[in-house]
């Protein structure tokens, strides 16, 4: 793996996101449900350095109210783990 | 299309233009559930984006396919043609088209929507024909060079559907303004294809802004699109490049370019702000996240 693709990797790993080997051909890459396998989207491999933790973490609330994330939950209680209060706060944000 | 004029040398561009048109003009089937192309309504009322033309007092000049191009002429060409990207030739071009599929299969709400982003994707492959036809002419070594779209704005993560109508709505707009801008091109392949294009990336756009009304229309959509907007904002906003750029003056002065970046910027940016306002989203400030003022 590149840098870029190991520090995309590094963001997405504890809201239980796996970024997968290419998607399509070159620079982009499927993201994953840790847990079940299941298809998330995808991201490229041109982001600046910095930008992949800075956007993942600005999407946490989303993951953890559930706006984001694999059906089955999982970012979800990942995202609730991270950072209770946070999390609580963002269920009630997006309800 | 018949698959004989694909194979053709000499494609005929006006064609490709007819197959983008209104199908309900010719009595052919509905596509897209009467909403594709998104340009043509839209059109029909008027001409939607602003006047791109050049004001400053420069050289006339007029190049075509086989003409010998002055040294930095051609270089500011080819610099263009690297940024636009779309050609059958860049394998990272056909990769991009690769995860629209894959966005949609995993993402969109239902089948209608996955239709238009099929309709979406194939129109985006005619404008990978027209340019790699371009390209052949301009520089064969070129025209089969794999040259991924350096831009970040390209590679944001896509996890939810309102981030792909983002994408639409503001990277295809992108495309549009651009493809106005050569409308007064000093090398004739462009100008000849620049109103097929721009009206195809408006209608992409459109295509956008449909899915992100449908989103903003429910109480969680709307906050949902309104966490993610700076993201895309920023991204949108910094894909014109800096305000300061030292090769302005010089696309300009070739006649490749009719405005300066922060003009063509400041246009869009009227442009979606008005549009965004009318979905109920509250607009960022223009200078956060940005990274290329």
């Amino acid at each position: 793996m590149s840098a870029i693709l190991d520090e995309i990797s590094a963001a997405y790993e504890p809201l239980g996101v796996v970024v997968e080997g290419v998607a399509t051909y070159g620079t982009y890459y499927r993201l994953r449900c840790a847990r079940c396998g299941a298809a998330l989207g995808c991201v490229g491999d041109k982001l600046l350095p910095g930008m992949a933790r800075e956007l993942v973490d600005g999407e946490v609330d989303l993951y953890a109210a559930g706006l984001a994330g694999c059906a089955c939950g999982f970012q979800a209680e990942r995202a609730g783990s991270i950072d209770p209060a946070r999390a609580a706060a963002a269920k009630v944000r997006f309800a | 299309m018949a698959l004989n004029n694909l194979s053709s040398d000499k494609i005929d561009l006006d064609t490709i233009q007819d197959e983008s048109g209104d199908a309900s003009d010719h009595g052919e089937r509905v596509r897209g559930g009467g909403l594709w192309p998104f340009w043509t309504q839209i059109y029909a009322q008027g001409d939607p984006l602003p006047d791109l033309s050049c004001k400053v007092d420069r050289p006339e000049h007029d190049f075509d396919e086989g003409d010998e191009l002055p040294e930095d002429y051609r270089t500011l060409l080819m610099k263009m043609l690297r940024h636009e990207g779309e050609r059958a030739g860049n394998k990272s071009f056909l990769g991009l088209m690769g995860t629209c599929i894959e966005v949609a299969e995993t993402l969109a709400p239902d089948p209608a929507a996955r239709l238009l982003k099929s309709e979406y994707l194939a129109e985006e492959l005619k404008h990978a024909i027209m340019f790699h036809r371009i390209a052949v002419g301009l520089d064969t070594d070129f025209a089969l060079r794999d040259v991924p779209y350096a831009h970040y704005a390209f590679h944001l993560p896509k996890d939810t559907w309102a981030d792909d109508a983002f994408f639409h709505f503001l990277v295809d707009l992108n495309g549009a303004f651009h493809a106005r801008d050569w409308r007064e091109s000093s090398y004739a392949p462009l100008r000849k294809v620049s109103r097929t294009v721009e009206r195809d990336e408006f209608g992409h756009s459109e295509m956008g802004y449909h899915f992100l009304s449908a989103i903003c229309a429910e109480r969680r959509g709307l906050a949902l699109a309104q966490a993610l907007l700076p993201k895309w904002y920023a991204a949108a906003l910094d894909m014109f490049g800096r305000s300061d750029s030292p090769n302005t003056p010089r696309f300009i002065q070739w006649g490749l370019k009719g405005v300066g970046n922060s003009e063509i910027r400041a246009a869009y940016k009227d442009y979606v702000d008005r549009k965004l306002v009318a979905l109920g989203l509250d607009l960022p400030d223009e200078r956060q996240g940005r990274r290329f003022l």
